[in-house]
């Protein structure tokens, strides 16, 4: 599934099945390729953001329609949880970015971030709306870096965009490869 | 200022008014796909 379809999800809780926030920001760490946490919205039809914040590993579970965890302990105040998740450095949201290969070609714009379904946050690559128009997908591992206005992968990224999902799966594998990546 | 006249104003105060719901909750509810930053 997309970050952007998790983003506004309810956050739920198994014991209680209380409905305790929403997801705000997606946060993810390039380097590693995992979800590293999320920010939360408060509950409520003009309700803002909340303080506390839902790192990774406190949750139990990404579905279509709801981010489950255990209780409303699984909250966490910015005091208790990764810096990354507390503090948020909102200059970097992607989405957006242009996509540049190293050679400074431009492959498109960042649409949104592709992670593993049922997995524990894995995140295999980008959405990303084409220069010539239309939707792709390239791998993660292609970034070389990445900020909030560029999205810098090799050249050879070019050749794995992939038009959709079942060939993001196949490209992962076989980029890793081509980069001598583990 | 007629019937007529009302019914607009009334119609354009309501077609604001949900504009600007719209505007304020898309901007309060915000959201983003955040990268963390590299620690090497």
């Amino acid at each position: 599934m997309t970050a952007s379809q998790i983003r506004g999800l309810p956050v739920v809780t198994v014991q209680g099945g209380e409905d305790v926030a929403e997801v705000r920001d997606v946060i993810y760490s390039p380097e590693a390729g995992r979800l590293v946490g999320v920010t939360l919205n408060k509950r409520g039809f003009l309700a803002g953001r909340s303080r506390e914040v839902l790192p990774a590993e406190a949750i139990h579970a990404v579905g279509q329609h709801a981010v489950m965890v255990l209780d409303e302990s699984s909250l966490a105040a910015p005091e208790d949880a990764p810096d990354d998740v507390a503090h948020p450095a909102m200059e970097r949201n992607v989405l957006g970015d242009d996509v540049l290969t190293e050679g400074g070609a431009s492959l498109g714009k960042v649409a949104d971030l592709v992670l593993l379904v049922g997995s524990s946050g894995e995140v295999v690559g980008y959405q990303i709306d084409k220069a010539g128009g239309g939707r792709g997908y390239i791998p993660l591992p292609a970034q070389l870096s990445v900020s909030g206005v560029a999205l810098v992968v090799p050249n050879i990224t070019e050749e794995f965009v992939q038009d959709d999902l079942v060939g993001l799966g196949a490209a992962v594998d076989e980029f890793r490869a081509r980069l001598g990546l583990p | 200022m007629d019937t007529i006249g009302w019914l607009i104003l009334v119609v354009i105060v309501v077609v604001v008014a949900a504009v600007a719901f719209v505007v304020i909750r898309r901007r309060r509810r915000g959201g983003g796909v955040i990268a963390t930053k590299d620690k090497g």
